[in-house]
C-alpha cells in the first residue's frame, strides 16, 4: 500500500502547461529520487504536494485519505514535511532556537511565559542524537556551521514534526565532497526509522546510492519509474534527455 | 586579544585606586555656553575668558554641540557641578532646560549667573531660583534701535512695505527683537507697513527664500529687518540678485564679522551690534565682585550699537573696540 | 557540555564568554570596555568616582537609554525607526498640552504622552506592513511629520509649568535616586526579559535573521512588525515623558537627532544593524559606554567637538571588534 499517492496531476500557469498528468507513489519507508532537467516540473509537483500550489486536476492521498483540500499547515500536521534548498534557517540563532522556531516551549514564571531554554536544548539534543549528526555545539549560531551541519539541523527540525514523509530539495547541491556522505547517511537514518523521503537532486550519483526507486520527470510527465537496483546511469540519463546524445551525457555523469 | 584586555583592565584598576587622592582645584568658575560654533557665542566665550584672566580666577568653560542640544546642555551642567565651582555662568539654550541644574547649584550655594538673558524671571520665581544677576543686551531695545535707524533713513512720513524676518519659531530672543522693531516702527513711522513677519529659523538660505517671495509680491519693498545678521545677509543676497540693492534698507542684529565686512563694502545697510565680548567680560567681572561679597546689580544691560558704514569710517565710537 | 562538543578544551575566558552569551545575551568584551573606561576616567579626573557623579551619568543616559531600547527591538527585527527623536518631541508636547493647556490630571497626561508616541508608531507600522513602503522611507517621513506636528501644537513655543506629580517623574529623588533613572532601569529590565527570554523576543530576532524562515515557522511576520513599531513609538513616548518632566516643560525641539544616538548605543552594544542579533542589556552597556565617555570628557573640560569625535570613533571600533570576533568564530 502506498503512503503517498499522486494520480493524474495537471497544472498550468496561464497558457503555460507545466504538468500534464503525473502519477507518483511512495511507500512507507521508501526513498524515491525525483529527477529531471531544469523546467521538468519537479518543484511545481512538490509544491502541489505540500499545498503551496493547487493542482488543476488529479488526486493526492496520504494513507488513502485525500489531502487536496487541506492547507499547507494542515498537510504538515498530517506528516508531509518539506526541506527547502535554502533550509529556512535563522543563521544567527542557535540550534535549539531554530528547531523550535515558532513553537518554543514555555514555562510560567510569576505569570510571565518564559521560553524554557533548558527543555529546548535537551529536546534539540535528542533530535540531533537520533539523527546521529555531528555538531560542534548546539548553543552556537547555526551560521557558524558547515553546509552539511546546517542540513542536519534542518532535518532535525523536520523530525520534531513527526513526519511520515520528508521532501528534500537538492540537499547535497552546495556541499563539500566529504559532507555529501554524511547527508546521505542522514537520509538512510530517516528511512531506517520508517520515514519516507522524496529526494530532488541533480547529483545522479547521490540519487543512485541512496534511493530505492527513481522517478524521472520530463516535460511535465513521469517519463520513467525505475527500481534503483535494476537501473544504470545511462538508462537514467536517457530518460532525462529523452534520446539524442545519450552516450556522451551518460559518460559525463559517470565521470562526475 | 581578549587576554590583553583583561590584564590592562586589572592594571587600570590599580592605577585608579592611586588616582583618587589627587586634590581638587581651589575656587573655580564654571562657564556653560550654548555652542562655540556660532561666532556670537564664540565672542562671548572669549570675553568671559579674557575677564577671567584679568581677574586672575580659575575657570573652566564647556559648550554643547549645537544650540538645539537642550538636554545635552542640562547633562553637562549637572556634570560641571561635580567640580564644585563657586559660580556658574550659564547661557541657557532655552528658558527651561537648565532649571533642575540651576536649582541644584543654588542648593549647593553656588552663585548662578544668567548670561545673555535667556532665563525668564517669572519661571525662575515659580521654581524659586534666585539668580545672582542677569547680564545681556536688551533685545527689545535692539529691535527698536533698528526701527529708529530705518526711520532715520526713510523719514517719519515714509510710506511702503517692510519685511520682518524672525528667528527660530518660539525662540524668545528672536521674538523680542522682532516685536521691539515692530512696535517702534509703528510709533515712529506709521506709514511703513509690515507686510510679512516670518520665521527664518536663523537660517541664511531660508531668509533669502523668504525675501525672494516677498519681493515678488511687494516689488516696492522699502526695508527688511532680520533678527540676526546671518539672515540679514541672506536677505541681502536676494535683494541684490533682484537688482534692488540701492532701494531696500537691510538691517540685521549682532554685528558679527561677516556683517561688519558687508557693511564696510556698502552692501548690508546696518547691524544693531550686540557686544557679546563685552557681555562676557563684564559678566565675569561682576560675578567676581559677587563672590567676594559685594552687592551687584540684578539686571545688567550692556548697550547695543547701530553699526553703519558711516559709523565705522568715522571710527570715533568708543564701543567699536568691542566689535569683533 | 554535550557529547557532540568537538572543539578542544576551551579556556576560562571562552567558557565565561559562552555562559555570558547563553545566559545574559551579552558579550564580555563590552563589559570589559565599560569597566576599562570607568577606570580610565577615575584616573584622569578626581571628580569622576563618586555616587553623585554616577547618578549624573545614569540620569544623562536615561532618555537616550529608553530610546535605545526601542531602537534595539526594531533593529534586531531587521527594521529601522528614524522617527524616534521626533516622536519623543511630539509626545512631550502632547503631554504638556494635556497637563498645562487642558488641565488634565497627571495620570491622563502621562497616558497621553506615551499614547501619542504609540500612535505615531502604530501609523509607522501600519504603512510599513500594509502599504509595503520601506521602513526607512516611512519613518523618515514620520520624522518630519511628528516634528512639524509638535511645532504646530505648541505654536513653536516651550510649554512650561507641568503639574507637581508629573514633575516628580522627572525631578523626584526617592532614596536619592532620580526618578528617570528608576523608570529607565525598570523598563530596561522588563524589556531585556521580553527580548531575551520570551517567545515575542525570540520571534523578533528570528524575523530579523531570516524573515522567510520565520514565516515558514508560522509566525505572523506582518502583525509582529506592526506591534514592534507600536512598541518603539510607545517607548519614544516614554522617553518624551522623561525629557519633558525633567525640564518641567514640553519642548517642541526636544530630541533632534536622538534617533541616531539611540541607534549608535544599540550598535555599540552589539545589535546587528541588519537584524537577527540584539540584547537590551548589551544596549544598556553601549549607552553607558557613551554616557561615561561624555561625562568623563565633560569633567575634563574637553570641548564638545572632540566628544563627538570620540563617540564616532567608539562606534566604528565596536563594530570592527564585533566583526573580527564573528570572523574568528565562523572559522570552524
Amino acid at each position: 500500500m502506498s503512503l503517498l499517492s499522486l494520480t493524474g496531476i495537471k497544472k498550468s500557469f496561464g497558457a503555460v502547461s507545466v504538468l500534464h498528468g503525473v502519477d507518483l507513489n511512495v511507500d512507507a519507508g521508501e526513498v524515491v529520487g525525483l529527477i529531471g532537467d531544469n523546467g521538468a516540473g519537479k518543484s511545481t509537483l512538490m509544491k502541489i504536494v505540500t499545498g503551496i500550489y493547487q493542482a488543476d486536476e488529479g488526486s493526492i492521498t496520504l494513507n488513502d485519505e485525500s489531502v487536496l483540500d487541506l492547507t499547507p499547515g494542515a498537510r504538515r500536521a498530517r506528516g508531509i514535511e518539506m526541506i527547502y534548498q535554502d533550509l529556512a534557517l535563522a543563521k544567527q540563532q542557535d540550534v535549539a532556537s531554530n528547531i523550535f522556531l515558532g513553537r518554543e516551549p514555555v514555562r510560567n514564571i510569576l505569570g510571565v511565559k518564559i521560553v524554557d531554554r533548558g527543555r529546548m536544548k535537551q529536546e534539540a539534543q535528542v533530535m540531533i542524537d537520533r539523527l546521529g549528526a555531528k555538531l560542534p555545539s548546539i548553543t552556537r549560531p547555526v551560521g557558524s556551521f558547515s553546509g552539511g551541519q546546517q542540513q542536519s539541523v534542518a532535518i532535525a527540525r523536520a523530525l520534531t514534526f513527526d513526519p511520515k514523509i520528508v521532501i528534500m530539495d537538492e540537499p547535497t547541491a552546495a556541499l563539500a565532497v566529504r559532507e555529501v556522505q554524511s547527508v546521505l547517511d542522514l537520509i538512510r537514518q530517516l528511512k531506517s526509522q520508517g520515514i519516507s523521503v522524496i529526494l530532488i537532486s541533480h547529483r545522479l550519483n547521490d540519487v543512485l546510492s541512496v534511493t530505492d526507486r527513481i522517478v524521472v520527470l520530463r516535460q511535465g510527465t513521469a517519463a520513467a519509474n525505475l527500481k534503483t537496483s535494476d537501473t544504470s546511469m545511462s538508462e537514467i540519463v536517457s530518460a532525462i534527455v529523452g534520446g539524442g546524445d545519450v552516450a556522451e551525457a551518460a559518460a559525463h555523469e559517470a565521470r562526475g | 586579544m581578549s587576554k590583553t584586555v583583561k590584564y590592562s583592565t586589572a592594571g587600570l584598576a590599580t592605577l585608579a585606586a592611586v588616582a583618587v587622592s589627587v586634590p581638587a582645584h581651589a575656587e573655580e568658575y564654571g562657564i556653560l555656553m550654548k555652542t562655540l560654533a556660532n561666532p556670537f557665542w564664540g565672542a562671548m566665550g572669549e570675553g568671559v575668558e579674557e575677564g577671567a584672566k584679568n581677574a586672575g580666577v580659575e575657570y573652566y568653560l564647556q559648550a554643547v554641540e549645537s544650540d538645539q542640544a537642550a538636554e545635552s546642555q542640562l547633562n553637562v551642567c549637572n556634570t560641571m557641578l561635580e567640580r564644585k565651582p563657586v559660580a556658574m555662568i550659564t547661557a541657557a539654550i532655552n528658558s527651561t532646560n537648565l532649571l533642575p541644574c540651576l536649582k541644584k547649584a543654588q542648593d549647593q550655594g553656588i552663585k548662578v549667573v544668567d548670561l545673555d538673558g535667556n532665563l525668564d524671571p517669572e519661571i525662575l520665581a515659580a521654581e524659586s531660583i534666585d539668580i545672582t544677576f542677569s547680564i545681556g543686551s536688551d533685545n527689545v531695545k535692539a529691535g527698536a534701535q533698528g526701527a529708529e535707524f530705518m526711520v532715520s533713513q526713510l523719514g517719519a512720513d515714509a510710506q511702503g512695505p517692510v519685511l520682518v524676518i524672525e528667528g527660530l519659531s518660539g525662540n524668545i530672543t528672536g521674538q523680542k527683537r522682532a516685536t521691539g522693531f515692530a512696535d517702534a516702527l509703528k510709533e515712529l513711522a506709521p506709514g511703513l507697513e509690515i507686510v510679512a513677519s516670518l520665521p527664518g529659523d536663523w537660517d541664511r538660505g531660508k531668509a533669502a527664500n523668504i525675501t525672494n517671495d516677498i519681493l515678488t509680491r511687494n516689488p516696492d519693498l522699502k526695508g527688511i529687518f532680520a533678527a540676526n545678521d546671518g539672515m540679514a545677509l541672506g536677505a541681502m543676497e536676494s535683494v541684490f540678485a533682484a537688482g534692488k540693492g540701492d532701494d531696500v534698507i537691510i538691517i540685521g542684529v549682532d554685528g558679527n564679522s561677516d556683517a561688519v565686512k558687508s557693511i564696510k563694502s556698502g552692501r548690508l545697510t546696518a547691524s544693531v551690534a550686540q557686544l557679546p565680548y563685552l557681555v562676557g567680560k563684564q559678566a565675569l567681572e561682576n560675578v567676581k565682585m559677587a563672590v567676594e561679597g559685594n552687592d551687584v546689580e540684578k539686571q545688567v544691560i550692556v548697550p547695543t550699537l547701530v553699526l553703519t558704514q558711516e559709523v565705522m569710517e568715522a571710527g570715533s565710537e568708543p564701543m567699536l573696540e568691542f566689535v569683533k | 557540555m554535550t557529547p557532540t562538543h568537538a572543539s578542544s578544551t576551551p579556556g576560562l575566558w571562552s567558557r565565561l564568554q559562552e555562559k555570558s552569551i547563553e545566559q545574559l545575551h551579552i558579550r564580555l568584551e563590552s563589559i570589559v570596555v565599560l569597566l576599562g573606561l570607568i577606570t580610565l576616567m577615575a584616573i584622569l579626573s578626581p571628580y569622576f568616582f563618586s555616587v553623585s557623579n554616577f547618578m549624573n551619568i545614569l540620569l544623562a543616559t536615561s532618555t537616550i537609554g529608553v530610546l535605545a531600547i526601542a531602537a534595539t527591538f526594531v533593529l534586531s527585527s531587521g527594521g529601522l525607526d528614524l522617527s524616534l527623536g521626533s516622536v519623543l518631541g511630539l509626545s512631550g508636547v502632547v503631554g504638556a498640552t494635556f497637563a498645562v493647556n487642558l488641565g488634565m490630571p497627571t495620570p491622563v497626561a502621562v497616558l497621553a504622552t506615551i499614547g501619542a508616541g504609540a500612535l505615531a508608531g502604530l501609523v509607522n507600522g501600519f504603512v510599513i506592513t500594509r502599504g509595503f513602503v520601506p521602513a526607512f522611507i516611512v519613518t523618515l517621513g514620520m520624522l518630519g511629520i511628528a516634528r512639524g506636528l509638535a511645532l504646530v501644537i505648541s505654536d513653536g513655543r516651550v510649554i512650561y509649568g507641568l503639574p507637581e506629580w508629573m514633575v516628580f517623574l522627572g525631578q523626584g529623588r526617592p532614596f536619592g535616586v532620580p526618578m528617570p533613572v528608576i523608570i529607565f532601569i525598570v523598563v530596561a529590565i522588563i524589556m531585556h526579559i521580553v527580548l531575551a527570554y520570551t517567545r515575542y523576543g525570540r520571534h523578533t530576532l528570528s524575523i530579523g535573521d531570516n524573515e522567510n524562515a520565520a514565516r515558514t515557522a508560522g509566525i505572523n511576520v506582518e502583525f509582529h512588525r506592526l506591534t514592534l513599531y507600536t512598541l518603539s513609538g510607545g517607548l519614544a513616548g516614554l522617553a518624551g515623558l522623561l525629557f519633558a518632566t525633567r525640564i518641567n516643560s514640553g519642548d517642541p525641539t526636544a530630541g533632534i537627532t536622538y534617533e541616531l544616538t539611540a541607534i549608535t548605543a544599540a550598535i555599540i552594544g552589539g545589535t546587528n544593524l541588519f537584524g537577527g542579533r540584539g540584547s537590551i542589556l548589551g544596549t544598556m552597556i553601549g549607552a553607558l559606554i557613551m554616557g561615561v565617555l561624555q561625562n568623563g570628557l565633560n569633567l575634563l573640560a574637553v570641548q564638545s567637538y572632540y566628544q563627538q569625535m570620540a563617540i564616532g570613533g567608539v562606534l566604528v571600533l565596536a563594530v570592527f571588534i564585533d566583526q573580527y570576533q564573528q570572523r574568528q568564530e565562523t572559522k570552524v
